[in-house]
């Protein structure tokens, strides 16, 4: 873009490319012709501080929506049940002669295997609770029983379960929690990492259990702190310690795509569970132990 | 340079997903809410997955995303994707000097959103590229496949429509405090 000279009109010339301006598009020179004519034009200037906060406003509203949570899982299941670059009828299924039966059974057993892949992974529609409630178990079968109590709870509430598209107010997520535990909503929104903002803090119940649930949400994904009280006999001790925080064991599973975290905290089992790669789910949950941790030790006491 | 052997579904998601609340929100404001969004972002990266090892590696994955998205919209809505709304020679040479009319203080995010529905779709779509996205004008050229001199002018008048818009319905709300006005009030 060439330079452009402001002097007589130059209310005119700096309109014309307050847009370029705006969107960065001017070379140097012109940046700084535009710039120097708005330094001394309150007129110019209050139409740039105009077309700047409308493009800001714009761009709150478009992003503040958030996609529907079962669809990354969805685009997920899809990929993996194909094969990159492969398309309905490759060249080599269109040779003829006795390629041609050959290479159609290998077909189907391609098929056949994708799926049955693709059967094993897929996840229910969000009303079919019967179909959720197996999926839950197909994917937790290998998990320590133990484990399985916030995986279930992550993907019934999280991943299943329909929320507002946009993220519910502080306060409404605080009373939602109640009075014991809405002081845990600032302690956890503290040790998250930059770029998770929270969708969802609450009460709720599963498989006859009664947990305290926030949930995070980053770039389509979501992560899970899952909370629940210790039934009889319940510990995490008898697992393999994945790592040590502030003095915390903490231990952690694969089941299918999720990866579980759990650690103790008086008489409560704390979990965090999330699709990332495992050690970044462990990592997330040391970060949130030690304060977790001391809340729900001094809520005990 | 692409892939010297087959990617795997990992590199595919570690590349590709990232990306897909951008993917989807571009997606809902072209097509509006609903399952019609669900439907093209699946498709989208359905195809960004078959071609992935054509994709060069080193390159913008976003902006090929992107490409694709409005590949696909293409296809889905080949009638407003196709329909010229103004002639090229005219949408270079529009670049609008004027001030625009003052923005009403108060916008709900609904507001706005419902406003950005009621712009044509060319000039919706050169503004959710550049201002929401903050692709350059450069790359939202090679996404939407016109020149660049196309994108600048949908861009000045998709701004200059969005702001109209926005003042006519707060007129209509009875909303006619500025921001410039709540600033003296």
């Amino acid at each position: 873009m060439n330079r452009i000279q402001f002097g007589e009109g130059g209310c005119e010339k700096a309109l014309r490319y307050l847009d370029a301006y705006i969107s960065n598009e001017l070379t140097i020179e012109t940046n700084h012709d535009v710039l120097r004519h708005l330094e001394g034009c309150p007129g110019c200037s209050a139409e740039l501080d105009a077309r700047t906060r409308l493009r800001s406003r714009l761009k709150t509203a478009v992003k503040a929506q958030s996609i529907p949570p079962e669809l990354q899982l969805r685009i997920r299941e899809q990929i993996r049940s194909r094969r990159s670059g492969s398309s309905l009828f490759p060249e080599w299924l269109k040779a003829g002669g006795w390629r041609w039966a050959g290479a159609m059974a290998a077909g189907l057993l391609v098929a056949a295997g994708l799926w049955m892949n693709y059967s094993a992974q897929r996840m229910p529609a969000l009303a079919d609770r019967p179909a959720q409630k197996a999926y839950i178990a197909r994917v937790s079968a290998n998990l320590a029983a133990v484990l399985k109590v916030g995986l279930g709870d992550h993907i019934h509430c999280s991943i299943f379960r329909k929320y507002p598209k946009e993220a519910p107010p502080i306060e409404k997520m605080e009373s939602d929690l109640g009075p014991t535990y809405s002081g845990l909503l600032p302690v956890v929104r503290a040790s998250i990492p930059e770029g998770y903002r929270v969708i969802m803090a609450h009460q709720c119940s599963y498989a006859g259990r009664k947990f305290i649930h926030l949930t995070f949400e980053k770039d389509g994904g979501l992560l899970s702190l899952v909370i629940a009280r210790k039934q009889p006999g319940e510990s995490l001790e008898d697992l393999g310690q994945a790592t040590q925080s502030s003095g915390i064991a903490i231990y952690q599973s694969a089941a299918g795509r999720y990866e579980v975290a759990g650690f103790e905290a008086g008489n409560y089992l704390a979990y965090v569970v999330s699709e990332l790669r495992s050690k970044a789910n462990l990592q997330i949950a040391a970060n949130m132990a030690a304060g977790v941790h001391e809340f729900l030790v001094k809520i005990a006491a | 340079m692409p892939f010297s052997k087959r990617p795997s579904t990992n590199q595919f998601e570690a590349a590709a997903m990232p990306y897909l609340n951008d993917i989807y929100r571009t997606a809902a404001r072209l097509l509006g809410d609903g399952p019609g969004a669900d439907d093209v972002v699946q498709d989208v990266y359905l195809q960004a997955w078959k071609a992935f090892d054509q994709f060069e590696l080193g390159t913008n994955c976003r902006a090929w995303l992107f490409k694709i998205l409005f590949h696909t919209l293409n296809h889905y809505r080949r009638k407003w994707l196709n329909k010229r709304m103004v002639r090229e020679s005219e949408e270079i040479l529009d670049l609008t000097p004027a001030v625009g009319p003052p923005i009403p203080e108060h916008i709900t995010d609904e507001q706005m959103l419902a406003v950005l529905a009621e712009v044509p779709q060319d000039f919706r779509a050169v503004v959710l590229l550049v201002d929401v996205e903050e692709f350059s004008y450069k790359e939202a050229a090679g996404i939407l496949n016109v020149p660049v001199g196309t994108v600048m002018s949908r861009l000045s008048r998709g701004r200059k429509m969005l702001r109209e818009k926005l003042v006519a319905q707060a007129a209509s709300y009875g909303i006619g405090r500025t921001h410039q006005e709540g600033k003296s009030a």
